[in-house]
């Protein structure tokens, strides 16, 4: 039987390939992320323990609360570095700086990184030396500076060039004396060094008397751990002590941490990839299972038991899994590769020595394919069992009516009806993102098996509608297509559903982006009173507040208001979350914040114990105003602040959480500006002022860049279409998938109409028209897929959309119409193979085809 | 002569294993004429006629077809040649499950592109006897009817010639009667020239002429029994 099996899949290659591959892309999706983000994570690891290897204690500030740009930790004082240096064991100590919130600038005046991190940091001493010089030196004066070499050789710098670097102070020129690398590596993800002396590293980013970090270097009559037990008797609060080992640890799991994000993006992906080759694949079998019927009846007649049948379609089922899941992780390690590369083309050149695979990705790999192979075969392959044997003396047999079907539609609706149910849980009900993302993600995959469940007795009706015009256009071919699509709608359902799925998930990121935008810009509209935002020229991240000071100096400008921001807990509140710092007395003027509870004056009079914050934070954490929050900070202890008020705040600018400024440099230690709000003199934009602040910050303060409110709505509306750009490209994937499923399900129909072609060919129509038809018939499933997966992205976006406060649905009805039209070119592109075989058929030999 | 064949030889393989099907076969059939070819198995009569409507390319020899040379025509003038100018009846009907059985006969004009002649059309439906079934889609019509709609599928574009395959060979023998009856009727009342290949005696009894085919050669040339001179 077993060989029966194999027989059965050799012989039938096209159809082996087209449905291994609808396995085989999602594994190489998901592959391919363990392998890309195992090669990084492998490459840190050593980069760290080897730039740490001398290094034998660390202490740095308590990153507990801490942003991924470093924010709300406070550097350590110099005089703990005093303290230790006291400690008995403690050899060497010295202080040093390593601060992200700088800028290194190219020779094209331009950010030297627009997503990986820019260092500023400052030169170790000789018993550490973490980074090597590549050519020339280390910095010795205040005038002096090195750049790892990646970025050196990236920008084209040459020794002895000029190299600008803007930290908190202006921005200054230094000389490059030298460039340098890491564990021998010359670029650490793209990230860019700028090193400089130590009293040069402190001034330039505000860090006078202060360090990043201070390494320990023990005696050798003592172990690392005895110090680091000795250094935390005096180090104090808001301080961690750790061996060199463990901060190489640490290092690389913040590495994996911000990885973590990407790669379960990138895995959902591949598993939407796989959820949709399974319908495929489901599609496949339930075909060829028809068609072989009389196969199976034969084999039942010569005493093959149900059971053995069953045994021979999953073991097809096996086969097909495992080679699909072999292809799949064959391909996925050469898109590691590509992924690399496409984000090197981003800037972010990350570090690769050797690709790793590890056992888990092969496993991984070959038993989620394999188990969707085999999960997706299992009720065709019971189908099979029940063919009776008599079918295979009787003439064209048909498949006999299951009991399932019966239940069909009613089991579909029940499954649509639970997919959008659990969709309410997650959006509505379920606390903590993961819950609430698992129960949205589950409920809507559930929703789309229903859905496509259902489609057989949409099928009909959708193909009359789109199949109407083709028909009016191409006549007979048109006509003929539409008859052929509708002809097993179960067929062509479950076809369409592959698409729906991908077209459904384009349409919801394309509503969503666009509510997204409208959001943005509404609360522009409605909420900027200034003229002016100044924002960090990378669109994101922390800029110097000595931007907005000096541009408050700029003839015109008549008030500028900073929203910093700080990462805290608030007690009895699970999670970190954000809090925003605002300047009380200048906010309202170029900013309206409505004021929902407490007094009007909340904002105005906003105390050092006052908290702000907004409503939707009251009623959802069951607060009062008058109540108190207690807030951790990150050396200095809890902090009590009273609820003065509460807010609303469209534009989410603010998050849930504000308290003074004043309070947040005193507690968190916040002194950078993440958006600045520039009132001009007489409320109005005046281009002359706006060229002023330009130049300014282009001589000083490159790092910030100065924005009306339409080139802000521009400038967000630029970021959130980048990320759609992303998604986009992931769906197409599963687009993909969808076609290669439109492909298999033409070929296979062809087959099974062989004859009726070669009548048609006969009775005198052309190779063209008979290419055109199916074309038309492949453009209809196409089409029945996209409209139904428009509809269900609409929907979802309403549903989704509906459980997010203030958010401005808005649909983006050009680029509905283009997904309608991709979807039905998708189908033209799918048809390509099935309508050049169909066309190349011997009349004779398809006249003759049983 | 509406079709003619001259020395039509056709060989499939080379070498040792190639069989002859046809070993130097001239034909020609007049206009108006019900001729039958018959013939064992492997006997070269499907061969034969496939080769007249240009199915089927020759190794050797010319067809004419309405006065046109068909051997050396590129795919598409041999389907524009078969579009315009022949008619097939097969013997598993072949019609499109998807389409009416009016649809279905209408077929070779929609292919075409062309409106359908309506008395002409009207003239068919009455005389295949479909009456109300028109609509009926073939899966809702029995053997009978879906042949005798296959009939007038042929004969609708008025081709030069219908080549008819095993027409009754998927039949019961009233049934079978009845459209043998209908393609003499087509000859008697039409003129249609046909051409049927079939192993059945009783069928080949209804034609003009009797063709017999025996190992690739043309063995027997006969006025059929039908013909006026074998009435005598």
């Amino acid at each position: 039987m077993r060989r029966v099996a194999l027989r059965g899949l050799l012989a039938r290659k096209t159809r082996l390939a087209l449905t291994a591959m609808a396995v085989a892309l999602g594994v190489m999706l998901i592959a391919g992320t363990y392998v890309f983000t195992d090669t990084i994570n492998s490459s840190f690891d050593r980069i760290f323990s080897v730039s740490l290897a001398k290094v034998d204690v660390v202490i740095t500030p308590d990153d507990a609360l801490s942003g991924d740009d470093g924010s709300s930790t406070v550097p350590l004082p110099a005089s703990l570095l005093a303290k230790i240096r006291q400690v008995a064991g403690v050899q060497t100590a010295a202080g040093s700086i390593a601060d992200m919130n700088g800028t290194i600038l190219g020779k094209d005046g331009e950010a030297v990184s627009q997503g990986a991190p820019m260092f500023i940091a400052s030169q170790d001493i000789q018993t550490f030396a973490s980074t090597q010089v590549a050519e020339g030196r280390f910095p010795r004066t205040a005038g002096e500076v090195t750049l790892d070499k990646g970025t050196a050789d990236r920008e084209g710098f040459a020794l002895g060039d000029r190299v600008s670097v803007q930290g908190v102070a202006p921005r200054e020129r230094y000389r490059l004396v030298g460039t340098t690398t890491i564990a021998g590596v010359s670029s650490l993800g793209g990230a860019a060094f700028a090193t400089l002396t130590l009293p040069e590293a402190q001034r330039v980013t505000g860090k006078e008397g202060e360090f990043d970090a201070i390494n320990v270097a023990v005696a050798s009559s003592t172990s690392p751990q005895q110090v680091v037990a000795a250094i935390r008797r005096v180090s104090g609060r808001g301080t961690i002590v750790r061996t060199g080992s463990q901060q190489a640890q640490s290092q690389s799991d913040d590495i994996r941490g911000g990885l973590s994000f990407l790669s379960t993006a990138l895995l959902a992906f591949g598993g939407i990839a796989l959820f949709v080759g399974a319908f495929i694949i489901f599609n496949t079998f339930s075909i060829t299972v028809a068609q072989r019927a009389r196969e199976f009846a034969l084999l039942r007649t010569l005493g093959a038991s149900r059971r053995q049948v069953l045994g021979t379609v999953l073991g097809e089922g096996l086969t097909l899994g495992v080679l699909g899941s072999a292809v799949g992780l064959g391909l996925g390690i050469l898109v590691a590769s590509a992924l690399r590369a496409l984000f090197k083309s981003f800037g972010i050149d990350l570090p690769s020595s050797g690709t790793v695979i590890l056992t888990r990705t092969v496993v991984v790999a070959l038993v989620v394919g394999t188990l969707v192979t085999v999960v997706s075969s299992l009720a065709p392959a019971l189908r099979a069992t029940r063919v009776p044997p008599v079918a295979a003396l009787r003439e064209g047999v048909a498949m006999p009516e299951t009991r399932s079907s019966r239940f069909a539609f009613p089991l579909a609706l029940l499954l649509a009806t639970a997919g959008i149910a659990l969709m309410l849980v997650g959006l509505f009900v379920a606390s903590g993102s993961t819950g609430a993302l698992s129960f949205t993600g589950g409920g809507a995959a559930v929703t789309f098996v229903g859905v496509a469940l259902l489609s057989p007795r949409l099928v009909s009706p959708i193909a009359s509608v789109v199949g109407a015009p083709l028909q009016r256009m191409f006549g007979l071919t048109g006509r003929l297509a539409r008859e052929n699509a509708v002809r097993q709608p179960g067929r062509t359902a479950t076809t369409a559903a592959a698409l729906m799925v991908g077209v459904a998930l384009v349409c919801f990121a394309a509503i969503f982006a666009a509510g997204a935008n409208k959001t943005i810009a509404d609360a522009v509209d409605n909420g900027l009173r200034g003229q002016v935002i100044l924002q960090n020229q990378a669109g994101f991240g922390a800029f110097t507040s000595r931007a907005g000071e000096a541009v408050k100096t700029v003839d015109g400008v008549q008030t500028v208001s900073a929203l910093r921001g700080a990462r805290t807990r608030v007690r009895g509140i699970s999670g970190k979350q954000g809090v925003t710092g605002v300047d009380p007395a200048t906010l309202e003027r170029v900013y309206a914040l409505e004021i929902k509870q407490g007094d009007r004056d909340a904002l105005r009079g906003l105390g050092p114990g006052e908290i702000l914050v907004s409503d939707t934070y009251l009623t959802d954490h069951g607060l009062k105003v008058g109540g108190t929050l207690v807030l951790a900070t990150p050396r200095s202890g809890p902090l009590r602040a009273r609820i003065a008020g509460t807010f609303k705040d469209k534009s989410q600018l603010l998050g849930s959480l504000v308290v003074a400024n004043t309070v947040l440099k005193a507690r968190f230690g916040a002194q950078q500006d993440q958006l600045t709000f520039v009132g001009l003199r007489g409320g109005r934009e005046d281009a002359g002022v706006k060229r002023s602040i330009d130049a300014l910050l282009k001589r000083d303060y490159p790092q910030a860049q100065a924005l009306t409110a339409s080139e802000f709505k521009q400038d967000q509306r630029d970021q959130i279409n980048q990320l759609l750009g992303l998604i986009y490209a992931l769906l197409a994937l599963t687009v993909i998938v969808a076609l290669f499923g439109i492909v298999n399900t033409l070929v296979l129909s062809i087959t099974e109409r062989t004859r009726e072609l070669g009548m048609l060919r006969a009775i005198g129509i052309s190779r063209r028209q008979v290419k055109r038809m199916i074309r038309l018939e492949a453009v209809i499933t196409a089409l029945i897929g996209g409209v139904l997966g428009l509809v269900l992205g609409v929907a979802l976006s309403v549903l989704v959309t509906r459980a997010l406060d203030d958010f401005s649905l808005a649909f983006p009805v050009g680029t509905l119409i283009a997904v309608l039209i991709a979807s039905g070119l998708a189908g033209v592109l799918a048809a390509i193979l099935p309508a050049r075989r169909a066309a190349r058929l011997d009349v004779l030999e398809a006249l003759a085809y049983e | 002569m509406i079709v003619s064949a001259t020395d039509v030889t056709r060989q499939y393989g080379a070498g040792e294993a190639a069989v002859h099907a046809l070993r130097g076969v001239s034909v020609g059939f007049p206009a108006g004429q019900f001729t039958a070819i018959m013939g064992p198995s492997g006997s070269g009569k499907s061969t034969l006629m496939h080769i007249l409507a240009g199915l089927d390319r020759p190794t050797h020899g010319s067809v004419t077809v309405d006065g046109t040379e068909i051997v050396g025509l590129d795919d598409s003038d041999l389907t524009q040649l078969r579009r315009d100018k022949l008619g097939f009846i097969f013997q598993s009907f072949n019609l499109l499950p998807v389409l009416t059985a009016q649809e279905n006969i209408l077929l070779p004009m929609s292919i075409a592109g062309r409106d359908p002649d309506a008395a002409w059309i009207d003239t068919l439906v009455a005389k295949v006897g479909l009456g109300d079934r028109l609509d009926h889609r073939p899966a809702e019509l029995s053997g009978g009817q879906q042949q005798r709609v296959a009939v007038a599928r042929a004969l609708a574009s008025r081709p030069a010639v219908v080549f008819a395959d095993e027409p009754t060979g998927n039949l019961d023998t009233k049934t079978s009667a009845d459209l043998l009856g209908l393609l003499r009727q087509s000859v008697d009342e039409f003129g249609q020239t046909i051409v049927m290949v079939t192993h059945d005696p009783e069928s080949a009894s209804i034609a003009d002429r009797l063709l017999v085919l025996r190992d690739g050669v043309l063995a027997e040339d006969s006025a059929g029994l039908a013909a006026p001179v074998t009435a005598e």
